[in-house]
């Protein structure tokens, strides 16, 4: 393993202490309430708070936060494509690159872009490429930036909606905003918009119908644009989930659109016709 | 990924072909290619597989070793999966291109044969210091077309291959444990595949969606779904991928289609990997080859 | 048109105007067209372009323990400029040579997220001088007694991981970075953990947390020289490209130097760096007391 001389380094060995912990911390429960006072079994997502354009340096930003998820996106471009051997210069490039924070999870992150934040940028990527009109933008490519600040579940739908909102934030041309929405399958109930204990939490009685499914929603084109579930599922179980999410992405688009008004207000009257 | 160059006139045909439920080749919307399956065929592995669907060829090699449990679930072992996308598939391969489709495969493959599919408890030797790690490497060999499928067929016969040799765990004088390996070379731990699920990608072409699609097909159409199928037909995941999106409706169909293809693509599957087990050696080999 | 305009208005023309009427076009495209002339007029002036006098700071704003997740955590902002620092403790064996001694281990990262001069992948040489900086910084003015971090001398100590991530970058990071460290410290809960005296393996009592004992307070005061003799105060990221010379002076609570870092750049006289010194101290005590007010509210709303 080559060492890493590019940051300052701690101790080649360390353990989080939850792992020591005398007593267990506390598990979600699986009836009833939910721990954070939602509803089972409701499209009760938690409220967002969304706000543009708080980056200066970007092109258009974006900041979301759902309970105690919170993510920033920054977008930059259209700018000259980096790769010039791409044969097909007719469409524009969209890059899309997620990253934790190394304090953001329960468990400590590594500086290293692991896998897992490979995979969620390649699922950002799929679920916000169908909604830009790309053709607009030949030879050129746009950056999509995200941070997770703090992983409290949902990161994935809340990076698709916090990043299509950036992209709007940034003047890019596109057919419809996207916005993200997951739940988590618990036997025969489930819980929209989980929180990181409840999307993490594991039954151990080997029921059926386990199962993570996050979903991305083009509302006024009525187009999924990203879809990806895993867990043990019927095909039943997965019909009435995408529905359920669909239903929660509806519950969001008011708040965003509200929010994208207030950005454009902010920017600046229109400019008089004169 | 490996990709043709399709006309516009040769895109209408393809189209108006899958329209009429006809695809160039002859098959219907829902049917495989011819699929080729041979286990055993890595002689250094503890199982391996070896699987051709059309001109799409895989080589799966699974090796067992001790290691260290995870410190979050002490009592379960785990597999980790490698893809290595030789440059033998395709030239586009060369140098590190087709390293991000290798990651995007095993990604995929990880959140495929998790613990939903396979009894990861019984690859515990001892609990939090000692379980059976098996490593999955998969190696593209030819691609045409529809990588997941095959792979994902090739990774459940090599784990029905698989033998992992049995331990007994001693105590020694100082209370420590001493981990002994089975002198008999025969005995041995197998894997319950039963629950292993196999990947259906549907390409959703024109208003249908076929299965197991060829380049050519692929490149007429703008999204696909993965769905992976457990034999008893409940789904263990699915992706969307490609640049385009769907509306609702069509994903609950190819959903269904998923489920009902995968269903069938089971017992054949299974029939098949006991009828070449119990030729025992007798089997003649076939290799790369034949 | 806009460049006919340039060609004309000369700096009679902004004088004319005056500073402030950033949006007359002539202007803007003067700012984009000759950046280095357009900041001199200002200079000349004893202002800047965003209406600061030279030895002003922007609007310095904190905001202190709203990352759940982190043990302790804190946002800076100072005008556009937005570091967030998160803390994680962790448990590890201490080295041979001070079995007595913890961990703290400073990274600052510049995502491509805030600017578009960073790319992803390992850290640029910026990030890299910065996070040294700060660890020089913790380790001379003995922020925390690296004793304290101890927990059974030989075998377990405190690992304090504190990483601060740039949100937008528009100059001055490292007093940014400082501000977020030492409120995050403060801010900083620690589990107890006691020693197993059987199996001697630790316990932790998750419920039952203290805080960290901070020794010194340094605040840290960046400057950008002008044409080798002008020096302004907290410098956006356009005056840092346009400088010619770069200081930061940290200082802490009793007024004693604590490290002065000049990366290169003009030389500067000793009465100028004698000058910075003495801001550096006035910025210390309106830090501290910022720092003071912020963790009072946070506390008190609990």
């Amino acid at each position: 393993m080559p060492t890493d001389n590019k940051r300052v380094r701690g101790p080649e060995l360390s353990q989080s202490p939850a792992l020591f912990a005398c007593k267990a911390a506390p598990v979600a429960p699986q009836q009833g309430p939910r721990a954070d006072g939602r509803q089972r079994d409701q499209v009760d997502v938690r409220p967002v708070f969304v706000r543009c354009g708080l980056v200066s340096q970007a092109k258009g930003s974006a900041y979301i936060e759902a309970g105690d998820t919170k993510l920033m996106c920054c977008v930059y471009g259209p700018k000259e494509t980096e790769r010039k051997d791409e044969t097909d210069m007719k469409c524009g490039r969209l890059t899309t690159d997620m990253r934790f924070a190394p304090f953001s999870c329960p468990e400590r992150g590594s500086w290293v872009q692991g896998s897992q934040d490979k995979d969620f940028s390649l699922m950002l990527h799929e679920s916000l490429q169908p909604a830009l009109c790309l053709h607009k933008y030949p030879r050129s490519q746009i950056d999509v930036n995200v941070v997770v600040l703090e992983n409290s579940g949902s990161v994935l739908a809340h990076a698709v909606t916090c990043a299509s909102l950036a992209l709007a934030d940034a003047g890019i041309e596109m057919y419809d905003l996207v916005l993200g929405c997951s739940i988590r399958q618990d036997g025969g109930s489930y819980v929209a918009d989980p929180s990181y204990a409840e999307e993490t939490y594991c039954s151990s009685d080997g029921a059926s119908d386990q199962g993570r499914l996050t979903v991305a929603f083009l509302p006024s084109l009525n187009q999924i644009s990203g879809l990806q579930s895993d867990g043990e599922m019927s095909a039943e179980t997965l019909t009435a989930g995408v529905r359920t999410c669909i239903e929660g992405c509806y519950k969001l688009y008011p708040v965003l659109q509200q929010a994208l008004i207030k950005a454009v207000r902010k920017a600046g009257p229109p400019p008089s016709e004169s | 990924m490996a990709t043709v160059q399709v006309s516009e006139a040769e895109k209408v045909y393809i189209l108006h072909g899958i329209r009429d439920d006809l695809r160039a080749d002859g098959r219907g919307c829902e049917d495989y290619r011819h699929m080729e399956i041979e286990t055993d065929v890595v002689s250094n592995t503890d199982g391996s597989a070896r699987v051709t669907l059309g001109h799409t060829a895989v080589l799966v090699g699974i090796k067992a070793e001790i290691g260290k449990p995870r410190p979050l679930v002490p009592n379960e072992g785990y597999l980790e999966f490698f893809v290595d996308c030789s440059a033998n598939a395709t030239p586009e391969f060369e140098g590190r291109g087709g390293e991000e489709l290798g990651i995007e495969l095993s990604n995929m493959l990880y959140k495929v044969f998790n613990k939903h599919c396979l009894d990861l408890r019984s690859l515990c030797i001892s609990e939090g210091e000692h379980c059976w790690l098996l490593y999955v490497d998969v190696l593209l060999l030819q691609c045409d077309g529809n990588l997941y499928d095959a792979i994902s067929v090739a990774v459940k016969a090599a784990l029905f291959n698989t033998k992992i040799p049995r331990v007994h765990i001693s105590a020694d004088e100082d209370g420590g444990k001493e981990i002994e390996l089975s002198d008999d070379p025969y005995d041995c731990m197998r894997v319950d595949v039963e629950n292993v699920p196999c990947i259906v990608t549907l390409c959703k072409i024109g208003h249908r969606h076929v299965v197991d699609a060829t380049l050519q097909e692929k490149a007429c159409s703008v999204a696909s779904v993965l769905v992976s199928v457990t034999h008893s037909g409940s789904v263990t995941c699915t992706r969307k991928v490609g640049g385009g999106s769907l509306d609702p409706e069509s994903i609950f169909e190819m959903i269904e289609a998923g489920k009902r293809v995968g269903k069938s693509l089971h017992a054949p599957l299974m029939k098949l990997l006991q009828q070449e087990e119990s030729l025992g050696k007798r089997r003649q080999k076939v290799g790369f080859l034949g | 048109m806009h460049i006919v305009c340039v060609a004309n208005a000369n700096l009679q023309l902004l004088s004319l105007v005056g500073p402030f009427c950033a949006k007359f076009i002539p202007v803007c495209s003067y700012r984009t067209a000759e950046p280095l002339e357009y900041h001199r007029s200002f200079l000349k002036e004893n202002c800047r372009p965003d209406g600061r006098d030279l030895s002003e700071f922007r609007t310095t704003t904190l905001n202190i323990g709203s990352i759940s997740t982190a043990d302790g955590s804190a946002l800076v902002k100072i005008g556009n400029t937005t570091i967030i620092c998160g803390i994680k403790a962790e448990l590890a064996n201490p080295t041979v040579e001070s079995p007595d001694k913890g961990y703290i281990v400073p990274n600052v990262d510049l995502p491509p997220l805030c600017s578009s001069r960073f790319r992803s992948g390992p850290p640029s040489e910026q990030a890299q001088a910065a996070s040294q900086f700060m660890a020089d910084i913790i380790e001379s003015s003995e922020v925390i007694r690296a004793e304290d971090l101890c927990i059974d001398r030989g075998k377990l100590c405190w690992v304090l991981y504190c990483d601060m991530m740039c949100l937008d970058y528009d100059g001055n990071i490292l007093d940014a970075c400082i501000i977020a460290l030492m409120a995050a410290l403060k801010n900083t809960q620690l589990p107890e953990v006691t020693i197993n005296k059987e199996t001697s393996a630790p316990e932790v009592k998750l419920e039952k947390k203290h805080g960290l004992t901070i020794q010194k307070h340094p605040v840290g005061s960046s400057f950008s020289v002008f044409d080798d003799s002008i020096l302004i105060v907290d410098p956006t990221a356009e005056e840092e490209i346009l400088s010619t010379a770069q200081l930061t002076v940290v200082t802490d609570e009793e007024g004693r130097l604590c490290s002065a870092h000049k990366p290169g750049g003009t030389s500067l006289s000793g009465e100028k760096l004698q000058e910075c010194i003495s801001r550096a101290t006035a910025r210390q005590k309106e830090i501290q007391k910022l720092i003071d007010k912020v963790l009072h509210s946070v506390k008190s709303a609990e």
